[in-house]
């Protein structure tokens, strides 16, 4: 072969931005991919949890004996089976309760050899209970002489974040205009296509291999560990294909530990898989919030303050949901240039379900009122002083190189281009004005259009000790990569952006790059899945393990051929001369002779990168992350005024996506995110009563459907990230926050009617539009 | 779902009708209503399993004479893309395409659908509108015996029929209707695919000189069971439809429908679809 290519010449062609295959399509397409879901170990056992049922309650007495006795039952814990076991943010859950405090919780366990058998047992305990009055809202949940929710807590109040910037007083007397409303946002849940699975698996030596949907597999340890009572260096974590995670598996939650217990008691691996129903219930939900948002501004159109007081429904325990004013607050100060911030969010523990992160973090829910301020003032601007809807947005939006109040530092900032691009894409300022005079008329459908944007943060978020993530890289005899990663695959598409960056510098083919990410005992650490940043974090560390194996063949084929390193460069499966491509060695062959010599020179390299963000901090006065992004969508709505049904024809999307790096996996990532924030804003919601989850179905839990998928119009504008790796910033979350309020301002442009509390079911906007009929005439 | 015993999927009428006869049957046709519900405690299985997919002609679509008959356990897909239906009851092939989407479609039985009698059941609707009736089959002293009961007397509340547990329905039938018949339905849902009607609406009748005639309205998801709309069939019984006798139909359907609150919607929202609909069907029938 190399004879035949002797003279050959190599173009430098680069990869980046071009469509690359996520591998493992085919596969799930055809249905051969086998997710833990699917998988059984030799002698594995199932278990089956019982869940109270009831919101609030004393535990009487639980009588498992005759559940014991039933044939093929290996285990049944309880509580006291496991009573000093803790776990959750601050520790204030536990894998069994000795106390009921929400409906899911878990009141006893059982192994046994079929589900059926384990089904058949947890019928047979008696539980006795002592219901207990409940309190159903935060408001409630802070009144005088409330049932108290957590011991430790007499108070009820969970989680509270504030941050104060600037002279709130004078800038309130600085403004023409305040507008000061409520937003209400909803329970939603992820809707996981693989439902919730563990299976646990101990050996002779005490340790525990757990085969999760984790998508944090190395703080997972250390989370895990002190629900089992377990050094959590006795834990290997294996993350088989995942059938969607989208923040829901970025906490341990008891069905963990429960399985674990379970794994430990019987000396058998343990399943524990959720039908559909266990999963509404059982999982973690987005944070529902009430946020009361007062934004000034001057009739130059110039913001003058915002302020926001948020309080969430801890539910009956502290996962990640309470934490989101975390991001909240960057938006309520950051979206937008906002000189004067007044943040405050409190979390009051309930009996009703407990949320955990959820993609799009806190943002979705302060963006759906930042963006309708937004509109609002825009509206009253053009209308009280001829400012453009436009002209308004582009004078407050931030440029790059500006510092926002909380010290987030936006080096390359194209929030103005974003809003100018699709404002002319979607010829927004004439839809806009013709839809508002259409309003008047009596015709059935009425069209809108609707503008949002948000910031968020696109260069990780450093909320733990470090945002980082290693790498180790090694290339073969035949020239096949290997990259052992900390970054986790939960279907997002890392896998093809890390084959593609390590393809690009090392001069192989995609398809010869192999990832190993799914061993907690092999990968080296990585903080996990979240805050948009695997392709900007892990990213950057392949790219820099593939930059140190490059360096490291090139100064040997240099000293073979008597050059330079620099004349060299890797491509299409050669070492070739980097001005004019000319082959010097075929790339295996290289590795051969380097590794098969005297002292053997193997290609086997590692990095750790850590990104160059500062620590969130307890004043949350810090640039958090290492890059910002901004994304504007632009949605056009018909509105049926009769059933109230809302349909999105068109978004135009503009993203800062920094740099392209897999188009095809980013724009799925448009794609699928938007869904997210369409079923949020239309159609999505958790129906509770006291604690009890109405519609634990997707039959009436409506997440929306193929057919409901808008046209989108999608524009990548590339800033071009100094710290990002080419230039790329992290884009998963923004497509999910954007959506909804754009829908709310499309709908308001149709209807003259503002939807403050999601989602904008057509009885909602029929009623609300009956109701403003009626008190017209 | 361990309590099955026995799983039988008979051949022929007559096999299954000796099989029912014996008690302590579940009818397993497409099993999208069955399945779900056993699963979430609602209903049990009986000891035995009879698949009635296997029954030779019991999916049938033909004319018999002046009527046509649809088997109990032809699908909703059959259904969108017979012919004959296509040509004369063209409404069906209109409330199948609403239906539910298009796996469901290929599994979901007419049989299945009229049997379960749910208040929200969408093939009930066109077929109310067509004057249909079932064809209840049972092995009596040895042979197979049939009656035929309207459907619009079928129904005695959510989920129960005049259905014996000995009966199978074998079809459903109705006349063809004349070349004057025109006939809608509507539903709705928050989404445009996979939704269970919140309501549903149907109706039709004969254009004959500019008057509407022999009209039926049929509503679903408005009451215990789905039911003919009398009021506003009375209000537009031979009527020339101008804006006054809309109006009245649209308040008689409010009288017609006794919705209540549920997860899926208010009682004041089903009110308001039942007269949008009503108001809807009557302008595309005068259009038409
Ligand atoms: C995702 C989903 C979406 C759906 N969407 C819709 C929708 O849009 N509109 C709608 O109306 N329904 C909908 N359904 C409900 C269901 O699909 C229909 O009611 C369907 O027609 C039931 O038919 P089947 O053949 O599956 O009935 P099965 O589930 O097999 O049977 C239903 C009941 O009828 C009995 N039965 C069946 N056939 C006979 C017979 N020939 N004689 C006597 N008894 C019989 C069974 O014993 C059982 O009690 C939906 C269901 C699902 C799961």
């Amino acid at each position: 072969m190399s004879e035949q290519v002797a003279f050959q010449h190599i173009e430098k062609k680069s990869l980046i931005g071009t469509r690359i295959k996520k591998p493992d399509a085919p596969a799930k397409a055809i249905g051969k991919t086998r997710y833990i879901n699917d998988m059984v170990l030799p002698q594995m056992l199932y278990a089956k949890i019982l869940h109270a049922g009831r919101p609030h309650a004393e535990i009487v007495s639980i009588d498992t004996s005759e559940a014991e006795k039933l044939a093929g039952v290996y285990a049944v814990i309880t509580a006291k089976d496991v009573p000093d076991l803790k776990l959750g943010f601050v520790k204030d859950n536990a894998p069994l309760k000795g106390k009921v405090r929400c409906e899911r919780d878990e009141v006893a366990a059982v192994a046994a050899e079929s589900e059926a058998i384990a089904a058949a047992a947890l019928k047979l305990i008696k539980v006795v209970y002592k219901d207990l009055p409940g309190v159903f809202s935060p408001e409630d949940g802070l009144k005088e002489g409330a049932p108290i929710i957590q011991e430790r807590f007499p108070d009820n109040k969970s989680l509270r974040f504030e941050f104060k910037h600037g002279d709130l007083e004078q800038a309130e007397k600085d403004s023409d205009i305040i507008l000061d409303d409520e937003f209400n946002v909803h329970y939603v849940t992820h809707c996981c296509m693989g439902t919730s699975c563990a299976i646990a698996d101990f050996d002779h030596n005490g340790k525990l291999t757990i085969y999760s949907q984790t998508q944090y597999p190395y703080n997972y340890k250390m989370d895990l560990a002190p629900a089992l009572g377990i050094d959590p260096g006795d834990i290997r974590v294996i993350q088989p294909p995942t059938g969607g995670s989208f923040g829901a598996k970025l906490d341990v939650y008891p069905f963990e530990p429960v399985a674990a217990i379970l794994a430990q008691k019987t000396g058998r691996p343990v399943k524990i898989l959720f039908d559909r129903e266990e999963e509404f219930i059982n999982s973690p939900t987005r944070q529902p919030a009430k946020m009361h948002v007062r934004t000034g501004c001057t009739k130059d159109g110039v913001l003058t303050f915002r302020s926001a007081d948020v309080l969430m429904d801890n539910g009956a325990y502290t996962s990640w949901g309470p934490t989101v004013p975390v991001i909240m607050m960057r938006t309520v100060s950051g979206h937008y240039r906002v000189p004067v911030v007044d943040f405050k969010g409190q979390a009051v523990y309930t009996n009703n379900a407990y949320a955990g992160s959820f993609r799009g973090y806190g943002n979705v829910q302060m963006t759906y009122a930042t963006a309708q301020h937004m509109d609002m003032l825009a509206e009253k601007l053009y209308d009280d002083y001829g400012l453009d809807p436009i002209a308004f947005r582009l004078k407050n939006a931030q440029e790059s190189g500006e510092v926002t109040p909380q010290k987030s530092f936006l080096r390359e900032c194209a929030f103005a281009e974003c809003i100018t691009t699709a404002a002319d894409a979607s010829d927004y300022v004439n839809k806009l004005k013709k839809y508002t005079a259409e309003r008047a008329t009596d015709d059935r459908y009425k069209r809108g259009i609707g503008l949002a944007s948000s910031i968020h943060n696109a260069g990780g978020a450093k909320i733990h000790k470090s945002d980082g993530c290693g790498t180790m890289l090694k290339v073969d005899d035949y020239a096949r990569v290997t990259v052992i990663t900390g970054a986790s695959e939960i279907g997002q598409g890392i896998d093809a952006v890390i084959a593609q960056i390590v393809s690009e510098e090392l001069g192989v083919p995609v398809e010869h790059v192999t990832l190993v990410n799914n061993d907690s005992d092999l990968g080296p650490w990585d903080v996990g899945v979240h805050a948009s940043r695997t392709t900007f974090i892990a990213g950057n560390g392949a790219r820099r393990a593939a930059i140190k194996a490059k360096k490291q063949i090139l100064a040997a084929a240099a000293k073979q051929a008597n050059v330079t390193a620099d004349e060299l460069d890797l491509r299409g499966g050669y070492v070739v001369q980097d001005k004019d491509g000319a082959v010097v060695i075929k790339l295996d062959r290289m590795l051969r002779q380097m590794h098969f010599q005297p002292v053997p020179d193997v290609v086997m390299v590692s990095d750790y990168y850590e990104p160059n963000s500062e620590p969130e901090g307890k004043d949350h006065i810090s640039d958090h992350s290492a890059a910002y992004s901004h994304a504007v969508h632009i949605a056009e709505v018909i509105v049926d005024t009769y059933t109230g049904e809302v349909k999105v024809e068109k978004v135009t999307m503009a993203q800062d996506v920094g740099r392209v790096i897999n188009r095809m996996g980013l724009e799925a990532q448009m794609e699928g995110g938007l869904a997210f924030g369409l079923g949020f804003a239309l159609s999505e919601e958790m129906l509770f009563e006291k604690g009890h989850l109405k519609n634990p179905s997707f039959r009436d839990y409506k997440v929306p459907t193929a057919p409901d998928m808008p046209e989108l119009d999608i524009h990548f504008i590339e800033s071009d990230c100094a710290e990002g790796p080419y230039g790329a910033k992290g884009i998963a979350e923004l497509p999910t926050i954007v959506i909804a309020p754009a829908i709310a301002n499309a709908v308001y442009n149709a209807t003259g009617i503002r939807f403050f509390n999601p989602p904008m079911t057509p009885e909602k906007v029929a009623h609300a539009i009956w109701d403003k009929k009626r008190t017209a005439s | 779902m361990s309590d099955i015993k026995h799983y039988i999927a008979p051949t022929t009428l007559e096999q299954a009708l000796e099989t029912l006869a014996l008690g302590r049957v579940t009818i397993l046709s497409g099993g999208t209503d069955l399945t779900p519900q056993v699963s979430v405690g609602r209903r049990h299985f009986e000891d035995t399993l009879m698949n009635i997919r296997r029954i030779e002609g019991l999916s049938q679509i033909s004319m018999q004479g002046d009527e046509i008959r649809i088997g109990g356990s032809a699908t909703v897909s059959d259904i969108r893309y017979h012919d004959l239906i296509m040509k004369y009851a063209p409404l069906l092939c209109e409330t199948a395409s609403h239906f539910a989407s298009e796996q469901i479609r290929n599994a979901a039985s007419i049989g299945g659908n009229i049997c379960n009698a749910s208040p929200a059941g969408d093939m009930i609707i066109p077929l109310l509108v067509l004057g249909a009736s079932v064809e209840l089959a049972s092995w009596t002293k040895g042979v197979v015996q049939t009656r035929r009961i309207p459907l619009d007397e079928f129904f005695t509340g959510p989920g129960k029929t005049l259905r014996n547990s000995n009966e199978l329905l074998a079809a459903v039938i109705f006349k063809k209707p004349s070349a004057d018949f025109v006939g809608f339905f509507r539903k709705s849902g928050p989404r445009p695919a996979l939704e269970i009607s919140t309501v549903s609406l149907g109706i039709g009748g004969e254009m004959k000189e500019g008057k509407f005639q022999h009209v039926r309205v049929a509503m679903g998801a408005v009451g215990p069971t789905p039911l003919r709309g009398r009021q506003t069939e009375a209000a537009l019984e031979g009527q020339k439809l101008t804006r006054t006798i809309i109006d009245h139909a649209v308040l008689a359907a409010q009288q017609d429908a006794s919705p209540i609150d549920d997860i899926r919607a208010t009682k004041w929202y089903r009110n308001h679809l039942v007269a949008v609909f009503t108001e809807e069907l009557l302008y595309n029938v005068c259009q038409n």
